[in-house]
């Protein structure tokens, strides 16, 4: 009987000591996969990544892992982008233009000279970068029909989106990439336009300005100027307002940005 | 004679055969030992976890007066409430932080137990269930409004994600405290010890800790590559053009004071481009390593400061802390305990407020310390 326990104490010994190699194995294999995935993933596109097939490498990778690390390189970034704003106040004849304000200058005033910038200093900065780079896609057709006007009645937008030759079902075309950092640009305006002015406005214009700066070789030239500023020509657009904005959290802060810029 | 060869051949044949199974052999068995035996790094994963947790509630702590500018109801206009940029919003388990985005009480309130979370990250308090629960609060709050946000962000969600499988409040935390001081109180309970054999948990911890070290590694040497291949970085000017921006050049003054000599701009490119390509192998020697991790700590140091991007850079500062070595912690850690030792020594009210009740131990790492002699740990001191 006792003979019996032990036999099968043992055979259960044997039985169960895979069990510590093969979970170890597993878990190695596992992370060596995790490695090279994230290995080819990371490096600069090459040949090697064939070794994956099909498209396992980025259905693994993304959303959980993506990432890219050609920061900064290979060419830096060289100038700053600015998004500038106005508004028209009133209708009819009592329709007046406002100066222009520079949006990207106020949300900088947060930054510069700050040891931890918010991430509430670079809004503008970014909805213009965005705007030049979708807008340097476009056709010049497509770039003369941006710079028109767009904002009487409600279905500007749609005439616009027409204009530029965007049709519903071509979503990832370069004139919809456009049509959409527009829209985002004319949201923004449209708030910063509230938060300066007040619910008079009936319709708003930004200006993105790409500003380069001195290039390195010529920095020690006396009375260098900086590079002419690249403009995206834009027209007038009507007022846009997302559902769940509050006109009264982003004036808060973009006033007091602006009154820190010194505007 | 062909018989002699064929003889000598097979020997020699046999015998390299031999050389090879035995060494796969011992290195196959070392792997496992080191993989199964014990718990590796956990000091340096323990800065690693407090750093994060430090990053984290600094991204929050100095984000709050414009929260709901950058990433709530003000926010409502970058178009991310209707359709989010990122993928994760529309992901339910990460999706929290959307729904609240533009309820200001619900969002503040969600902040706050963001920032509350982070601070328990810190401390180490039963980090095995803390760090699962901010890590998907962080990346639902993050990704909020992807167009603000940098590689940074990606670096630390993958970071934390992979932490979660390691023993990062082993030492230096409030779970180890409570583990060495108050055995019997009802806090010191651990899941992953009770439901896992410790082999299996030092396997996962470990093989987390090669996972981060093989990350850090790819992200430096594949951004050498990426900067090799541009003119601005092999001719040695690339930080002028950014440090002249207003967005990256977030100091002036000081971008002046560095960019002033072209021969050091020319050096700072080129040495950033040799010290990420070699950092993988730089590590593999302790002399080569206190360079290559001084070297790349200043060259965080540098972004942070000049660039404005101090979460990024803290972010992979943090992670760069496993790559230290636990005698080198340890005697870090004691040098602490002794200057605050000293410090409590001199001051005759501090020392009467002690003798009246004894101190508890300045941080979690009582125990460990307790069963070395202390000369031995700050002899044993090595990177």
């Amino acid at each position: 009987m006792k003979e019996t326990t032990e036999q099968m104490s043992r055979g259960r010994g044997r039985r169960t000591r895979w069990i510590k190699p093969s979970v170890v194995g597993l878990l190695c294999a596992f992370t060596a996969w995790h490695i090279l995935a994230t290995f080819l993933w990371i490096a600069p596109p090459s040949a090697i990544r064939q070794v994956v097939p099909g498209n396992l490498l980025s259905t693994y990778m993304l959303p959980m892992f993506g990432q890219s690390w050609s920061v900064f390189a290979p060419v830096p970034i060289n100038g700053d982008h600015k998004l500038e704003v106005r508004a028209t106040l009133g209708t009819g004849k009592s329709a007046r233009t406002t100066e222009w304000i520079d949006a990207t200058r106020a949300e900088f005033s947060m930054l510069q000279r700050h040891l931890f910038p918010p991430r509430a200093a670079i809004m503008a900065s970014q909805t213009a970068t965005e705007v030049k780079q979708s807008w340097e896609k476009l056709s010049e057709e497509q770039k003369k029909v941006a710079a028109l006007g767009f904002y009487s009645n409600s279905d500007w937008e749609s005439r616009l989106k027409a204009g530029l030759g965007i049709r519903p079902n071509l979503t990832k075309t370069s004139a919809a990439r456009y049509a959409k950092a527009d829209h985002v640009a004319t949201a923004y305006a449209t708030q910063v336009a509230y938060a300066m002015w007040g619910d008079e406005v009936s319709a708003v214009q930004f200006r993105v300005t790409r500003q380069n700066v001195v290039p390195f070789k010529d920095r020690d030239v006396p009375g260098v100027e900086p590079p002419a500023p690249q403009i995206v020509p834009t027209g007038w657009r009507g007022t846009i307002e997302e559902p769940g904005q509050s006109r009264s959290q982003f004036r808060e802060t973009f006033r007091r940005a602006v009154w820190e810029s010194g505007q | 004679m062909t018989g002699r060869v064929r003889y000598a051949l097979g020997t020699w044949t046999g015998g390299a055969w031999e050389v090879l199974r035995s060494t796969v052999g011992a290195s196959g068995k070392f792997a496992y030992g080191w993989l199964t035996e014990s718990k590796h790094a956990l000091y340096g994963l323990a800065v690693g976890r407090v750093l994060l947790g430090v990053t984290g509630l600094g991204l929050l702590l100095t984000n709050f007066s414009t929260m709901y500018y950058f990433a709530g109801s003000g926010s409502a206009w970058n178009g991310e409430g209707v359709e989010p940029i990122s993928s994760f919003p529309k992901i339910w388990i990460f999706s929290l932080f959307r729904a609240a985005a533009f309820n200001d009480f619900a969002f503040t309130a969600l902040y706050i137990a963001l920032a509350a979370l982070a601070v328990l990250v810190i401390v180490g308090f039963k980090s095995r269930i803390v760090i699962p629960v901010y890590f998907v609060g962080w990346v639902s709050f993050i990704e909020l409004n992807d167009a603000v946000g940098d590689q940074g962000d990606n670096m630390y969600r993958i970071v934390l994600l992979t932490m979660i499988f390691a023993d990062t409040s082993a030492r230096w935390s409030v779970d180890a405290w409570i583990r060495a001081n108050r055995p019997d109180s009802r806090l010191n309970f651990d899941v992953i010890r009770k439901l896992v054999p410790e082999w299996a948990s030092a396997t996962v911890n470990n093989l987390a800790l090669v996972s981060i070290a093989c990350h850090v590694c790819f992200v430096y040497a594949s951004g050498a590559l990426f900067k090799a291949g541009g003119e601005p970085w092999r001719t040695g000017y690339a930080i002028y053009s950014p440090l002249k921006t207003l967005r990256f050049g977030v100091f002036p003054e000081l971008s002046d004071l560095v960019l002033a000599s072209a021969p050091l701009v020319a050096a700072i490119c080129w040495s950033t481009i040799i010290l990420q390509m070699v950092f993988p192998v730089a590590l593999l020697n302790r002399f080569s390593r206190i360079i290559a991790l001084v070297g790349i700590t200043g060259f965080h140091i540098g972004i942070a400061v000049l660039m404005g991007l101090p979460w990024f850079s803290m972010a992979m500062i943090a992670i760069d802390t496993i790559f230290i070595r636990d005698v080198t912690w340890q005697a870090i850690g004691e040098l602490f305990r002794r200057g605050v030792q000293a410090g409590r020594d001199s001051s005759p009210e501090l020392r009467k407020a002690s003798s009246a009740r004894p101190l508890p131990a300045v941080h979690g790492a009582a125990a460990p310390f307790a069963k070395k002699p202390r000369e031995d740990a700050v002899k044993g001191a090595r990177v």
